[in-house]
């Protein structure tokens, strides 16, 4: 009976396939993720110089950024990721690596890579994660030219900043100038913002406080509305306030 | 010896039942109007040709939710019913219980109104995978819910049919089709068991704040339990029309009555314990696991191999029956495009499109090969290979077929139709090159790419991603285009004037080979299999993350990144 003879070449191909990647998990050590129960989450990214060419990274994924966004190693470099994510599910891929992890909330993933190659690696998002998915990314630069670049020790944050990073208000609005989704928080206080109805407005407390509660309320020209509202405590916006007012 | 089955013969349709399926081919069909656009869309924001969070008042992510909802669910599940009621009352010749199918059919079409309220104003952009914490309108699930019981109340309403049928002809095989419908209907109920527990007792009484976390590790595994069994659910109905329809269609017969049998069993028994392929990337899940069901996985890709052979056999030998001859020589005596018989073009081009579909799908299982292109737009090449491939082809000539059927009209524009599914194919097949050579380059799925990775004046601007973007966006327009002409035959042949009455009256393949082995007689062995195989795949996945205690997630909305609490 050839239908038998069929079913049986389609039985031996597929026993065949499987003891090839058999064969690469153990010869080659090509692995997946497996459960940690050890590693509780985490809400700091970090990098650990351990050794020379030796890393630990601790990636905090969240709505929507990467911590730590930026590092330095060396080439040659072993780096044991742990990623953890303080909000939704996240996905984590490091482009041109074997490193492709999902960020699941309650756990935490781990994958070992080496970087032999230097150059800049992007780190993209890969899981839905919201609204601004498309912005989430991060940068790995792999370069000689350490100088002990182990990122800098996360600012201790008080006041109006420390609001503004709680409230995620930072995903979107970068603090030093730099391009982000809706616009910079840097030079903001006092400026005279166009609109997209064509008017202007002065950035001063009233409209920071109308643009926290009321987002749409005055869209400023260029940007894309969608802002959520958000919860914020009158106090808080005025904390929020004082602060931008020293990003001059 | 069992003997053949009795003559299947046209028949008449009592005019309850007839209305209850044309209603589930038209409703989906006017939703479906929608998904394609939403689709259609989707390339063009990757592309950056639109290069905005929202086109027409649509957002990105809503959009891509209206396209996976109403394309891969709720098109899929309609027609998946109204293709049962009608093959159930054709083969097994009895009227149905139309007070149930009636019942079956409000329900599914209460849940997907209820579900698509939420999805058109924006709350619940969660896709089609609702991916906890993030969290849609209540409504969202519960419609869901009720879509997925309309479905099961279909389903149970055809087996005293099927009991009372095989106590009438003890001695006679079951039809083919009938065992292709079951088992669909099996592999479905099998799916949407874990499915209604993860909705019913975890996200519904979290999305209303009854409760403030959800386990969003037990939610994914139960999620995934469901997820790939729902690939069968689709795949199924169009290998009842390939067996059944293709081999009659091309004018001969269907190579292995066996085959199509073993086939359908041994998925009832395959298709749901394997769930942890799409899960290779996580935590809380051991590798051991990961490595069993990737395993169980590649053991469901051996019917699909004889599906590929007995296929081609069965087009050979109606292709040397209209006169082909030769060892290659025979393909060119095929109805291609036939206009009588143009199911033949829908079914053939979506077999094609299942080649690479296949391929890449095992490519996909292979256990550590996933690391390169989990959730990158592979995925999506992938899985429009298969879902948006054979599956949708099938279901949208078998809705064509089910209409001029049950409206007695014959199809309009006849020789546009038998087109359509082959510039649909090659739309499929540009897209999807274009898709799988970004995938393996690391650009990702789900990403409105058009705002940073496709915009030049983003520091995330990737140009080594460019090739996929523009032969995506080109594969998406073929695409459209074949569904704006489908579209156009599908409402035309509304709008004709009826030439005959109503009736049922689908193309029956006699076997080349009827061989009688008794173990693919009967459902009872395969179902014994499927709950041992269940027990053996995800007893111990689901004890490692109880020990796990992994702490809950409070919701989160997808526009904002603070956390709901109440």
């Amino acid at each position: 009976m050839i239908e038998k003879r069929i079913i049986t070449a389609a039985v031996v191909f597929v026993l065949a396939l499987a003891g090839v990647i058999a064969l690469t998990v153990k010869q080659l050590g090509i692995g997946l993720p497996t459960c940690l129960t050890d590693v509780r989450p985490f809400l700091e990214g970090k990098v650990i110089d351990q050794a020379p060419k030796r890393y630990e990274i601790h990636y905090v994924a969240r709505m929507w950024r990467f911590e730590p966004a930026e590092i330095s190693i060396r080439p040659g470099s072993t780096a044991d990721i742990y990623l953890s994510t303080a909000d939704v599910t996240h996905g984590m891929q490091i482009v041109g690596t074997n490193v492709n992890l999902m960020a699941v909330p309650g756990a935490v993933n781990y994958a070992r890579v080496t970087f032999d190659k230097a150059g800049d690696y992007l780190v993209v998002c890969n899981e839905y994660c919201g609204i601004q998915h498309h912005n989430m990314a991060a940068r790995i630069h792999v370069t000689d030219k350490v100088a002990a670049v182990a990122a800098p020790p996360p600012a201790v944050l008080a006041g109006g900043r420390k609001i503004l990073e709680d409230q995620g208000c930072t995903a979107c609005h970068s603090l030093d100038g730099g391009a982000s989704i809706g616009g910079t928080f840097k030079g903001l206080y006092g400026r005279k913002r166009e609109l997209a109805n064509g008017t202007t407005v002065i950035a001063d407390d009233a409209y920071i406080r109308e643009s926290i509660e009321k987002p749409d309320a005055k869209i400023v020209k260029g940007v894309d509305p969608g802002m959520p509202p958000l919860p914020v405590p009158p106090a808080d916006i005025t904390a929020i306030i004082e602060y931008l007012k020293t990003l001059q | 010896m069992r003997s053949a089955a009795p003559p299947y013969t046209r028949i008449d349709v009592e005019p309850g039942l007839r209305k209850i399926i044309l209603f589930e081919i038209l409703f989906p069909m006017v939703l479906l109007i929608v998904g394609i656009a939403m689709g259609f869309l989707q390339v063009l924001f990757r592309a950056g040709i639109i290069r905005s969070q929202s086109f027409l008042g649509i957002e990105y992510y809503q959009g891509l939710t209206l396209h996976g909802a109403i394309n891969a669910v709720v098109f899929t599940t309609f027609f998946a019913v109204a293709f049962g009621h009608a093959l159930i009352r054709f083969y097994l010749g009895k009227p149905l219980f139309l007070g149930w199918s009636w019942t079956s059919l409000i329900l599914m079409t209460t849940g997907t109104l209820m579900a698509a309220l939420p999805m058109l104003t924006g709350h619940a952009s969660v896709l089609y995978t609702f991916y906890p914490p993030l969290k849609a309108h209540p409504a969202f699930y519960v419609g869901l819910v009720l879509l997925v019981i309309g479905s099961w109340i279909a389903f149970f309403s055809w087996i005293p049919l099927y009991r009372e049928w095989r106590r009438e002809f003890p001695d006679t095989k079951v039809p083919l089709g009938v065992i292709g419908i079951f088992a669909t209907f099996i592999v479905w109920f099998i799916a949407t068991v874990p499915v209604a527990i993860e909705i019913i007792a975890l996200l519904i009484p979290w999305s209303f704040g009854w409760t403030a976390t959800v386990n969003v590790p037990l939610a994914r595994m139960l999620f995934w339990f469901f997820g790939h069994p729902l690939v069968y659910f689709w795949l199924l109905p169009a290998y009842v029309m390939f067996y059944t329809m293709l081999p009659k269609l091309s004018g001969g017969k269907l190579y292995s009555d066996f085959a199509g049998r073993f086939t359908f069993l041994w998925l009832v028994a395959f298709s749901a314990p394997i769930g942890i392929h799409h899960q290779y990337m996580e935590p809380a899940i051991s590798t051991t696991w990961k490595a069993v069901h990737a395993l169980f996985t590649l053991l469901v890709a051996i019917p699909s191999l004889v599906t590929a052979f007995t296929l081609a056999a069965s087009m050979e030998h109606g292709a040397r029956k209209n006169g082909g001859a030769g060892l290659f020589g025979w393909w060119r005596k095929l109805p291609y495009l036939d206009t009588d018989r143009w199911m033949f073009g829908y079914l053939f081009a979506g077999l094609v499109l299942f080649i690479p579909g296949g391929i890449t799908g095992i490519i996909n299982a292979s256990y550590n090969l996933d690391t390169v292109v989990h959730n990158t737009s592979w995925m999506p090449a992938h899985f429009h290979q298969t879902v948006a491939g054979p599956v949708f082809l099938a279901f949208i000539g078998g809705s064509l077929m089910l209409l001029t059927m049950l409206t007695g009209r014959e199809v309009a524009f006849k020789r546009i139709n038998v087109w359509i599914p082959y510039i649909w194919a090659l739309g499929i097949l540009v897209f999807s090159t274009g898709l799988f050579r970004g995938g393996v380059l690391g650009e990702p799925r789900r990403t409105n790419l058009g705002l940073s990775y496709a915009n030049p004046s983003s520091p995330l601007y990737r140009a080594d991603w460019e090739f996929s973007r523009v032969v995506g966006a080109i594969g998406g327009t073929i695409m459209a285009i074949a569904m704006l002409l489908y579209f156009i035959v599908f409402f035309g042949t509304l709008l004709k004037k009826k030439t005959s009455s109503p009736s049922l009256e689908f193309p029956v393949s006699e076997p080349y080979h009827d061989e009688d082995v008794a173990s693919v007689q009967n459902f009872r062995p395969w179902l014994v299999a499927a709950v041992i195989l269940l027990i053996v795949a995800y007893t111990m996945p689901f004890v490692e993350l109880a020990k796990g205690r992994y702490e809950g997630a409070p919701p989160y909305d997808p526009g904002s990144p603070v956390a709901q609490v109440r």
